[in-house]
């Protein structure tokens, strides 16, 4: 390490080593991170929290005893509370279908699970109103039938489902495929049937996954807003979700009660990110104890 | 119990892994398959617990067809290499679980208790109920596995180079222990392993195969003595030099 | 008796479910929506996807984002070594934030990065005319007395208190940067953690220096992670929406992007126009969706994990 201490011929610090760099060019790119995580990441969430409590906490509490705000609160919990366990149920079926067994097929149905990552939201909307809409292949046989999907709760549960079907099941495939199916097999050779292989042996490996990729389902079930802007028709008090009814407050009274609604998401968004980091932590502490081997 | 193994072929892709392997584990009696890495020994024991099906051929627990059974259904004792414990129950409730999951005839509580005592016992583990296995030593978490595995009185015994990830000084001493053990209970019993001292000295008979074919079947002096072909001939002289 | 090929239970049940489900949920929907395109015939989907406007909005779409996801894989590569390599007080913390922009709402994050780059924001304000870095844009200061000359400047992003940030592409950049930066992150983070450092003490035996062995050794190991990572980054942003229609102030011909349009032809009940505009963008992000994959596949053949 000549060239070191030639370098910083008064240090007498032990010399950098080969596979790291040097403190100054350290410091540079640790700044340049920090001032780009700050002006994209921190700088907006800082913003949301200001605005909402700009003018006091009361005003913060007022803005719940809006008809329409509580309306669009209530519209976003069933919405929720209905997608969510219909894709945490499929998201458990399917990781367990792609990762347990080998099939022709099994990457194109992997990519399909994928489906709504890729393609726009707003997307997610449309497929929706070309079927169900006053124009669609069922619109003439629902409007007789007096059946209203579109600019109604179906549609907005069915766009918020389209949008949110990969996250459980892709917080679980990777983890599913790491940790393997060894237990699962003593768990068959000691008598136990699929159910309670299941609940007892996959189950508790899986749950921190699980957890999270449920949470996050949930964050993004409440905050869509491409899909569900195209299927909803913005009728206050009937259609408006958390972030329709944001978008309206936003463009009626600028920097008002929006953010008020928007750092409730945003507290949303952050106990999700937490509950990831955890689950992560917990992943990788029990993929350690089960491959160390003291022996 | 005899085990019955009938013509069993066994394909991955175009790799033919088992070639009609052919024989019988008689009752009471304690086999070493003996073979190289990727001789097919390891599928073999797994195809007779049911955690793999064979393409072609038959597995008969004694008179009892089990060819089409699931492995939940066979409760063959299965003794994992890397043990497969469930991490995140304790080392009672391990040995508990093929009492606790049976739908029929469950035993009640205290005698699960007593069971899994009883069988911690006999592995000496009785101190370590309420470990956890990433507490354990490797040693300690095999025997867990072995006790978990006989928990359910299993007909037959099926061991996945049991003693494969130890150190040499505790493989010598579960090896003596499996021996003991298996000359107090009779249990018929099948284990795969690569080393050949292993086989010998705790086989009753001893099974050499390679390449999926079974190439001799005979007790350990009679292998010595007069090996059958080439091959055995050569993988009983390369005896590895350890400890 | 057919031989038994699955050895877990719960083979036939799952995979019907999964495929009952996506079929409900995604092939039905997504057959409409090839039908419903050609339904006004070969004439009308040409017409409604060469339309001047929707062809100005594909620039928006596509372009924008792709130049927001090269950003991103520049910052990305930074991000993804500095959380993988350093450690410094708040690393963790920083390691969480990165994914802040796929949980937050994208409406959230459209009306955060206005209000703090509307002309009277924490940071549009300094491109103000009163500015820091606005008044050297002023008509009376000499580079901002030649960019007033030029048409296409003062057209885009010349306000009447000074250069604009939101409600110009500019504005629609950030939103799609913003939305696309952990993309590049988390697909080279992980790379650069499985990095084996004996390869870079090699190189350091054999006489390289930091920089060498950065260009020579580490970039060429990272670089088909930082391209799938790019793609990925460009696909989530070429669909963007909620983040986008706050910042870009929906400028027929300048900030209009796509997916606004398609929303507007379904409120005219053109939805043969709607289906052809999102047949379009299906299409485009079905080829970066392939780039991307094929990307994925060679990165993991390298690295000797297929």
């Amino acid at each position: 390490m000549a060239g070191a201490i030639t370098t910083f011929p008064t240090k007498v610090a032990t010399p950098r080593r080969a596979t790291a760099e040097s403190p100054l060019v350290k410091a540079i790119l640790l700044t340049v991170v920090l001032v780009f995580f700050t002006l994209f990441l921190v700088l907006p969430l800082v913003v949301i929290f200001r605005e909402a409590f700009s003018r006091g906490l009361p005003f913060f509490l007022k803005t719940f005893e809006d008809r329409a705000t509580l309306h669009s609160i209530q519209l976003t919990l069933i919405t929720a509370a209905i997608a969510v366990p219909l894709n945490t149920l499929f998201g458990v079926l399917a990781a367990w279908a792609v990762t347990r067994f080998n099939f022709r097929g099994r990457s194109l149905l992997i990519s399909l699970i994928d489906l709504p990552l890729w393609v726009s939201p707003v997307i997610g909307g449309l497929i929706y109103v070309l079927v169900f809409g006053r124009q669609g292949w069922l619109g003439p046989w629902l409007s007789e039938h007096n059946i209203k999907i579109i600019f109604a709760l179906p549609g907005i549960v069915m766009a918020t489902t389209f949008v949110t079907f990969p996250f459980v099941a892709r917080g679980l495939i990777p983890l599913m495929q790491a940790q393997g199916h060894k237990e699962e097999e003593a768990a068959m050779t000691l008598g136990a049937n699929g159910w309670q292989i299941f609940w007892k042996v996959t189950v508790p490996k899986i749950k921190w996954g699980l957890l999270y990729g449920i949470i996050l389902c949930n964050a993004r079930a409440m905050g869509e807003f491409g899909a569900v802007s195209v299927v909803s028709g913005h009728i206050r008090n009937q259609t408006n979700t958390i972030p329709l009814h944001i978008e309206i407050l936003y463009n009626e009274y600028p920097n008002t009660g929006a953010f008020v609604l928007a750092s409730l998401l945003s507290v949303l968004a952050l106990v999700t990110l937490l509950i990831k980091t955890y689950a992560e932590w917990q992943a990788e502490r029990q993929l350690k104890a089960a491959a160390s081997d003291p022996s | 119990m005899s085990i019955t193994i009938k013509n069993i072929s066994k394909k991955f892709g175009t790799f033919a892994a088992l070639k009609n392997a052919d024989f019988v584990v008689e009752g009471g009696e304690l086999v070493a398959l003996l073979g190289p890495s990727g001789s097919g020994k390891t599928t073999l024991l797994r195809i007779i617990a049911g955690l793999e099906f064979a393409d072609e051929g038959k597995i008969f627990f004694g008179d009892r067809d089990v060819t089409q059974q699931s492995a939940y259904q066979r409760k063959a004792g299965f003794v994992f290499q890397h043990y497969a414990l469930f991490q995140h129950l304790n080392v009672f409730e391990n040995v508990a679980f093929g009492l606790r999951v049976r739908k029929k005839n469950r035993p009640s509580e205290a005698q699960i208790r007593q069971r899994v005592e009883e069988l911690l016992g006999a592995v000496q583990l009785r101190d370590f109920a309420r470990r956890m296995p990433s507490q354990l030593s490797g040693g300690q978490r095999q025997r867990v596995a072995f006790a978990r595995a006989l928990a359910i009185e299993p007909e037959v015994l099926l061991l996945d180079e049991p003693f494969g990830a130890l150190d040499a000084k505790v493989r010598k001493e579960l090896r003596q222990w499996l021996r003991q053990f298996h000359d107090t209970t009779h249990l018929t019993s099948l284990f795969v392993t690569h080393d050949q001292d292993e086989a010998f000295e705790v086989a009753d008979r001893v099974v050499i195969i390679d390449k999926g074919q079974v190439q001799q079947i005979g007790t350990p002096a009679e292998v010595r003595e007069s090996p059958a072909n080439e091959f055995v001939e050569e993988f009983l002289d390369v005896r590895p030099v350890h400890a | 008796m057919a031989v038994r090929k699955h050895i877990l239970p719960g083979f036939r049940f799952t995979l019907g479910y999964t495929l009952f489900y996506l079929s409900i949920i995604v092939l039905i929907p997504f057959s409409a929506l090839f039908l419903k395109t050609f339904t006004g015939g070969w004439e009308h989907f040409f017409k409604a996807v060469t339309d001047p406007r929707v062809v100005s909005s594909y620039y928006v779409s596509f372009g924008i984002a792709f130049i927001a996801a090269v950003v991103n894989g520049f910052f990305g590569v930074l991000a993804a070594w500095v959380l993988a390599r350093y450690n410094f007080p708040g690393r963790r913390i920083l390691d969480a934030i990165v994914d802040l922009p796929f949980a937050l709402p994208t409406a959230v994050a459209g009306i955060a990065l206005t209000t703090i780059y509307a002309p009277n924001g924490w940071i549009g304000e300094w491109f103000t005319y009163q500015g820091w870095i606005g008044q050297h844009f002023h008509p009376d200061s000499p580079l901002g007395g030649l960019l007033a000359g030029q048409e296409w400047f003062k057209n885009n992003f010349l306000g009447p208190k000074g250069i604009k940030i939101a409600y110009t592409q500019i504005g629609v950049f950030i939103a799609l940067t913003f939305i696309g930066l952990p993309f590049v992150v988390r697909t080279v983070q992980p790379v650069i953690q499985d990095l084996a450092v004996d390869v870079e003490e090699a190189a350091a035996t054999l006489g390289a220096n930091r920089w060498q062995t950065f260009w020579r050794v580490i970039f060429p190991a990272i670089l088909p992670s930082v391209l799938t990572g790019v793609m990925l980054a460009y696909g989530r942003a070429v669909g963007e929406f909620g983040s986008v229609v706050f910042i870009s102030g929906n400028l027929p011909f300048k900030t209009e992007i796509t997916p606004l349009l398609i929303i507007m032809k379904l409120d005219q009940y053109d939805y043969a126009g709607g289906a052809a505009l999102g047949f379009v963008m299906l299409l485009g992000s079905f080829v970066i969706l392939l780039i991307s994959n094929g990307l994925q596949a060679w990165d993991q053949k390298r690295r000797g994990l297929a």
